[in-house]
């Protein structure tokens, strides 16, 4: 329905940049997730696009049409807060029908839209309850409502799931991903939990600092990292620095095969990477083996965990559940070829 | 140890007792006397025959209900246009902008302010003598002093109600400042991302949730301009005159034998304030709930 595109979007707060330079374009039905650590700048962007913001700079584009004259009220890019924050002296039929009567419709025809719309959020029948006799979940649920009664062009949700517990969590989430599939809403959606957004999200938007790290599917974060802190933010700091010559790559631990089809970084200088479940612990050759000594080891259940030093930086490797490392000594750890990711070298890292 | 759960018992009545001491004796006390004498018990002029007579003759005075209206007009003006006046004062004090806090102390300054300070003030301002009047003539809008109109001293209460005002905005204003800080604007954000033009912000979200805290100080408000006496007494005519001056004069008059109609007075006042501020609060629990 709405292709939103962000051209160049910044805001300064006095002197602070919260979001710089912003380029980017969410296509029209997809979820998106803008995630990174607080104070990143997604909620400022978030808060752009739906007007209660102006850019310092850039542009927010709507089906490719500039919308940063039109009014919030008119914008069409309804936002759910972090906090349900239900109007609280309104009862939930109320509530889920605010936006109707904005508009003007006819109370029969609100009526009607609010049951229909309880009924796709499965709390059918809620209509008279206040908000403070709601559960958190319900609330959350009743402001999704109030949302997509609406028939927004953009649905924005700000840390939908931050005030849940896990169980509600999962059951929101799926709540989110179905109705957004069944309405076909463009939406944008904020989190600083990587898991919530890889569950979630079409395609991920990863912020640093008020800079777009990398704008691409959940899996990309994994396998195909951009730079070593996106990798970091992923849980994956298995970096060995290394210098890339063909398909080789020479370390200070010896030289290592990679798979040319697979990496982009060029040849000179690199950081080498593997996520923690992609080592190999038994060796099923002598190729691409190099040697860590294991600091510790933590039993998780399904595997087990160790901390190891690979040429004085700590890796974390994952391995059989029941794989017995004894603290200092020196294993082998294969990295396939096809598994090495290498990223460009930065110049605060070893 | 029972003795000791008794101690107990008794110790927060025991702490309370001194402020419960004064005001049963001293305002229950005075209530009791007045209530008396409105009924014809004043033993110091010999009077000590229960009667309704004081009653019977404040409620055939045309005067008295002149006086009534009046009363109930003035105090049901002041609170409405004080709360009106208040709420938008605050809703444009509750923005940072600069200057907004040195604005915002200008505007509760006139709280500490004495009503007899007020009126005097506003005598000079309004008064057909007084700063505007002389303006005007200076600026040649008007001939002489005395063309400017009739403000102060004039039978609609025009200068009671201004004086009302300038006390009682910042009054419900802070209260409502306070209430609109607390709520933080983000119900107006969600409103408004749902389509919500800025008069419907207001209508729909603002105004149900401070809705509590300027109906409770607009009840003060009106009770308390309800049973004023000295504003009144200085900016208002002789005839007709509210029925709190109205009680004092007869109260402080020579002839003692008028007493008791004074207190007759001052009950049905508390009566029907207490009647009408029951029913504003009905009314304004109907008025939130729809």
């Amino acid at each position: 329905m709405t292709v939103v595109t962000l051209n160049n979007l910044t805001r300064r707060f006095d002197n602070v940049i919260a979001v710089n330079n912003l380029n980017l374009e969410v296509n029209d039905g997809e979820l998106v997730a803008f995630l990174g650590p607080s104070g990143c700048g997604k909620t400022t962007t978030l808060r752009m696009i739906t007007g209660l913001l102006l850019p310092s700079d850039g542009d927010v584009l709507f089906d490719g049409v500039s919308i940063l004259t039109v009014p919030t009220e008119k914008r069409g890019a309804v936002m759910v807060f972090q906090k349900h924050l239900l109007f609280p002296t309104m009862s939930v039929a109320q509530n889920v029908g605010f936006g109707l009567k904005m508009q003007g419709l006819p109370q029969k025809e609100i009526n009607m839209r609010v049951s229909e719309m309880l009924e796709l959020i499965r709390l059918p029948g809620f209509e008279t309850r206040r908000p403070h006799e709601l559960s958190g979940g319900q609330q959350q649920r009743i402001a999704l409502a109030r949302a997509l009664i609406v028939r927004p062009k953009v649905l924005l949700l700000d840390e939908p799931l931050a005030n849940l517990d896990a169980n509600l969590r999962l059951e929101m989430r799926e709540l989110i991903r179905s109705l957004q599939h069944e309405l076909e809403i463009t939406s944008i959606f904020v989190t600083h939990d990587q898991e919530e957004a890889v569950m979630l999200a079409d395609r991920i938007a990863l912020m640093f600092d008020g800079e777009l790290q990398q704008f691409a599917e959940p899996n990309a974060f994994y396998e195909r990292p951009s730079t070593a802190q996106v990798a970091n933010f992923f849980r994956n700091a298995n970096l060995l620095k290394g210098k890339r010559v063909g398909n080789q790559v020479e370390t200070a631990l010896g030289t290592l095969t990679i798979d040319t089809d697979r990496v982009v970084q060029p040849d000179g200088e690199v950081l080498l990477t593997v996520r923690p479940e992609e080592i190999n612990l038994i060796p099923d050759s002598a190729e691409n083996i190099i040697y860590g000594e294991v600091l510790t080891q933590v039993y998780m259940g399904t595997y087990s965990q160790m901390q190891l030093e690979v040429d004085g930086n700590q890796w974390l490797v994952h391995g059989p559940a029941n794989f017995d490392a004894q603290v200092g000594n020196k294993i082998p750890l294969q990295l396939p070829e096809p598994r090495i990711w290498l990223l460009p070298l930065e110049r605060k890292l070893k | 140890m029972r003795w000791l759960r008794l101690v107990e018992k008794l110790r927060v009545p025991m702490m309370l007792f001194p402020s419960i001491a004064i005001l049963v004796v001293l305002f229950g006390g005075g209530l009791l006397v007045g209530v008396g004498q409105s009924f014809g018990y004043f033993p110091v002029i010999g009077l000590d025959d229960f009667t309704f007579a004081y009653y019977g003759d404040i409620l055939t005075d045309r005067g008295f209900f002149a006086s009534l209206w009046l009363t109930f007009r003035i105090a049901l003006i002041s609170t409405f246009l004080s709360s009106v006046l208040a709420v938008a004062c605050a809703l444009v004090l509750r923005d940072k902008f600069r200057g907004s806090r040195f604005m915002t102390f200008v505007f509760q300054i006139a709280i500490p302010i004495p009503h007899l300070v007020a009126a005097a003030g506003i005598v000079l301002l309004v008064g057909q003598s007084g700063m505007l009047s002389r303006l005007m003539v200076a600026l040649g809008l008007t001939q002489t002093p005395g063309d400017f109109p009739p403000i102060v001293y004039d039978r609609a209460g025009i200068a009671i109600i201004l004086t009302f005002l300038w006390k009682e905005v910042p009054f419900i204003g802070i209260v409502v400042l306070a209430v609109l800080q607390g709520i933080g604007p983000q119900y107006e954000e969600i409103a408004q991302t749902l389509g919500a033009n800025g008069w419907q912000r207001f209508r729909y979200v603002l105004l149900p949730l401070i809705m509590p805290g300027l109906l409770s100080t607009s009840i003060i408000v009106f009770a308390f301009v309800f049973a004023n006496y000295e504003i009144p007494f200085l900016l208002g005519v002789k005839y007709p005159q509210t029925l709190p001056v109205m009680a004092f004069e007869n109260y402080k008059d020579p002839d003692l034998a008028l007493r008791p109609q004074a207190m007759a007075v001052s009950v049905v006042l508390a009566v029907i304030a207490i009647v009408l501020l029951v029913a504003y609060k009905q009314l304004a629990k109907y008025a939130i709930k729809t």
